[in-house]
């Protein structure tokens, strides 16, 4: 008890070191929290993007599909399969899709593109093209050759609504397909690529001219807790395994999730140069404040108190410096990171970049995750008091003697 | 006189061994890292940019009027425009050109059996885009022709394993025609290229060009002309010379075809200048709070200098002295492990082969060659000197106002 007191003492008598060392502490720790909620934040954000505009939380395919993803490897007999499905616990919806890349034209253009028959109630729940409607109206399961389409695909054909267009391309039976189509609707994700190329036709008139009457190239699951995507995807497969491969987010989106580690990565490595100049000053200040008081240590040891002692004096004092410092940072980018979960910052201007990530949005909320932030305060809180150890340890060598004669 | 003031400075160094080691190796950590962190995200940045510049657009693209907006036949860059004989004029004649390709680009879809998707036809000069892009280099299979007929193709690797076909197989090109009408035409793969942009590698279909043109019955002109310049600096010029020489083309320059790859250059311009300026002035920080302990626990030592006949002048150039050492070493020490670092990566690149599919996603290289700039030494150094300078600056004020002379009368 005595020794947190001396501590105590001495943090108020050595008031520069301490302000320092909780300056740059908290600072630090507010860097570190508000960073990780900004880097969690865009990333979550991008993923969830990709993830809810069109490719859904898990993806039922033919089990040779995803490596070669030809006619061979459709989805057959999809009624007996949706029944299995959808028989499994945390599966909410089933909904069918097939995708076949076709020649578009309309009037003087023709531009290649993806048209894919939709079950267009279900895919008001599993994806976003229901919310992305820009101009005309979205389909409905009785529509015939009506047409919904991206909307730089529409510019590029030059086609407006009501407009008619048709396409060429090849039938699940690998016959020559060709309809003509009336634009109903016309969207807009964000996702540029994907607005360019896509448009969508309900499944049952696609069946009809198409051949793909209970075919399809592949079904989304929506998951009743998207959280559990990865363990619902697991079930489906044991279920319906062999022919059937059913893949969650995480591996459908592979490539997206390894950038945004990678992100991270840079990101930390970033935070960790600035993190080792920081560890550098607070370990000077320590080095100073120690030896400012050689003297006192020195007389400290002749009259008894052990080696020990000092150590646990000065330990205390890092560490109680450390801790506040901490909680104070803490606090401070648990604050930022909390208004802009709330109100996300929005970046004008920027779109031509985010756009090359793939990021449909401006807007970007940071993460709030208690758990991260706590998890971040002891990374700071370990860093500060070790940077403190050698000065402590070094002072601790000298003789009594030695250190009452320190100059 | 001055020899005296430096090995006096030197003295009160070595004085205190462990403090000016801590100062030194501070700066020089923090100096090493910012400059590896500096030349590897400049690296990249610019590698992502180079890749675009050979692979797509050039330095500068001409194009034909609206083309850009809105990609038709019809819009394509016509003889009546510029007659050949006139693009080599102007090209070849001129030192500041490296190269230059004419490329004819019809959007269409490639089909097999199996399967087929959408894709940009680009009928090329094999010849000539060896010297402009090196496209030879990214072949990984077959050979670098279409055939003496020049009915083949060559394709993206990814394109290909979807398609499932291999060098020698048969695929599909359907496209619209100069008349609007869809036309087909057969053609067998002669190569495979593997650049690792993600785009190429999973659309792109090259052709010989005049193929193109017969098969889109075109008779002459081209889509796209891509020059590329011996030197970036004289962009803007060209592109001005041009535009006056062209006036019925649009000419753009490559940040004008890619606006988010100059946005990724200014971001990382910013992001390393917060970096840095976070990085400085913590470094400060720690120097500040080392010369104001040693001029305070000197004060008497000064007093004394003081009264026996030392101007302040003198007292205040030893101080900088020993600041300047300090800062100066550090910096020196920095440079000399960034720099090496940076050459080894430079040399060697900086392999994250492990996290590719990561990279391909943003049309990165796996392997990152590190960017040296001798301008990283020289805002290092003047970033040191100004930390230097204010962080000394502090301490002599608060000396000058304690009156040393007095400091000597007080027990």
């Amino acid at each position: 008890m005595m020794l947190i007191h001396i501590a105590l003492r001495n943090i108020f008598a050595y008031k520069k070191r301490s302000v320092i060392t909780l300056l740059l502490g908290a600072v630090s720790t507010a860097l570190l929290v508000f960073s990780t909620a900004w880097m969690d934040g865009s990333h979550q954000q991008m993923i969830k993007n990709a993830v809810e505009i069109y490719s859904g939380y898990i993806q039922v395919t033919g089990a040779e599909f995803r490596e070669s993803p030809s006619y061979e490897h459709l989805l057959f007999d999809v009624e007996k399969l949706q029944k299995e499905v959808e028989s499994i616990t945390g599966v909410e919806l089933f909904s069918t899709r097939f995708e076949a890349f076709v020649l578009f034209s309309a009037g003087e253009k023709a531009v290649g593109g993806m048209l894919t028959g939709i079950e267009p109630e279900k895919e008001v729940s599993i994806s976003r093209l229901h919310e992305s409607l820009k101009e005309g109206a979205y389909l409905s399961c009785s529509d015939t050759n009506k047409l919904y389409i991206g909307n730089e695909l529409a510019s590029r054909l030059k086609v407006t609504i009501g407009d008619e267009l048709a396409f060429i391309g090849s039938g699940a039976d690998y016959s020559f397909a060709a309809d003509k189509l009336i634009v109903k609707g016309i969207f807009q994700t964000g996702l540029f690529e994907f607005d360019a190329s896509s448009a969508f036709l309900s499944k049952s008139y696609f069946d009809l001219i198409m051949a793909s009457d209970n075919l399809a190239t592949h079904a989304v699951v929506l998951p009743v807790d998207s959280v559990q995507s990865e363990q619902i995807a697991k079930d489906i497969e044991n279920k319906i395994g062999g022919e059937f491969q059913s893949a969650s987010w995480q591996q459908t989106m592979a490539p997206l999730v390894k950038s945004m580690k990678l992100d991270s990565a840079f990101g930390y490595i970033t935070l960790a140069i600035i993190f080792i100049a920081i560890f550098f000053v607070v370990m000077i200040y320590t080095l100073l404040a120690v030896y400012a008081r050689l003297r006192e240590i020195g007389i400290m040891r002749a009259i008894g108190t052990t080696p020990k002692q000092i150590l646990i004096i000065l330990l205390l004092e890092s560490s109680i410096l450390g801790i506040i410092s901490v909680c104070i940072g803490g606090l401070i980018g648990a604050v930022f990171a909390y208004y802009f979960n709330i109100h996300p910052m929005v970046f004008s201007g920027m779109e031509e970049q985010f756009k090359q990530y793939g990021l449909a949005v401006s807007a970007i909320p940071t993460a709030f995750e208690p758990v991260t932030i706590v998890r971040d305060m002891l990374v700071m809180l370990f860093l500060i008091v070790s940077s403190t150890l050698y000065p402590i340890i070094k002072v601790n060598r000298y003789q009594p003697i030695e250190a009452i004669h320190h100059v | 006189m001055y020899r005296m003031v430096l090995r006096m400075a030197w003295a009160s160094l070595t004085r205190r061994v462990t403090r000016s080691l801590m100062v030194i190796l501070m700066i020089c950590v923090s100096l090493w890292g910012l400059l590896v962190m500096q030349g590897i995200y400049d690296g990249m940045t610019e590698q992502m940019i180079a890749n675009a510049i050979r692979s797509d657009s050039g330095h500068i693209s001409i194009v034909g009027h609206g083309y850009r907006l809105d990609p038709a036949l019809d819009k394509r860059i016509k003889e009546k425009d510029v007659t050949s004989q006139k693009i080599s004029q102007l090209f070849d004649s001129n030192s500041s050109v490296n190269s230059w390709v004419e490329r004819f680009d019809q959007q269409g879809l490639i089909a097999t059996a199996h399967y087929s998707r959408n894709t940009v036809i680009t009928g090329i000069d094999p010849e000539r885009e060896k010297l402009h892009g090196n496209l030879q280099k990214y072949l990984v299979q077959g050979e670098y022709n279409f055939g003496s007929k020049g009915r083949g193709a060559i394709i993206g690797f990814k394109l290909a394993e979807k398609l499932k076909v291999s060098v020698g197989k048969k695929i599909i090109l359907s496209a619209q025609d100069i008349n609007t009408e869809v036309t087909s035409i057969a053609l067998r793969v002669t190569g495979l290229l593997k650049t690792n942009n993600l785009v190429l590698d999973e659309t792109a279909v090259f052709i010989d060009i005049g193929k193109a043109r017969e098969f889109l019955g075109v008779e002459n002109g081209v889509t796209r002309i891509s020059i590329m310049l011996n030197d970036e600096e004289n962009i803007a010029e060209l592109q001005n010379k041009l535009k006056r020489a062209l006036p019925t083309l649009d000419i753009l320059r490559w940040d004008e075809m890619y606006p988010a790859l100059m946005q990724s250059r200014v971001i990382m311009k910013g992001f390393s200048l917060v970096v840095s300026l976070m990085i400085f002035g913590i470094t400060g920080l720690g120097i500040f709070g080392v010369m104001l302990v040693s001029v305070l626990e000197r004060i008497r030592e000064f007093g004394i200098m003081i009264a026996i006949g030392t101007g302040f002048g003198q007292i205040r150039m030893m101080i900088l002295i020993e600041s300047l050492v300090l800062g100066v070493t550090g910096f020196i020490a920095g440079t000399l492990c960034g720099g090496l670092s940076l050459l080894y990566f430079k040399t060697y690149g900086l392999d994250l082969t492990l996290f590719s599919e990561a990279f391909e996603e943003f049309g990165m290289d796996a392997v990152t060659y590190a960017l040296i700039r001798p301008g990283y030494f020289s805002t290092a150094f003047i970033a040191v000197v100004i930390a230097v300078l204010i962080s000394t600056y502090f301490p002599l004020r608060i000396l000058r106002k304690s009156r040393p002379v007095e400091v000597i009368n007080e027990v």
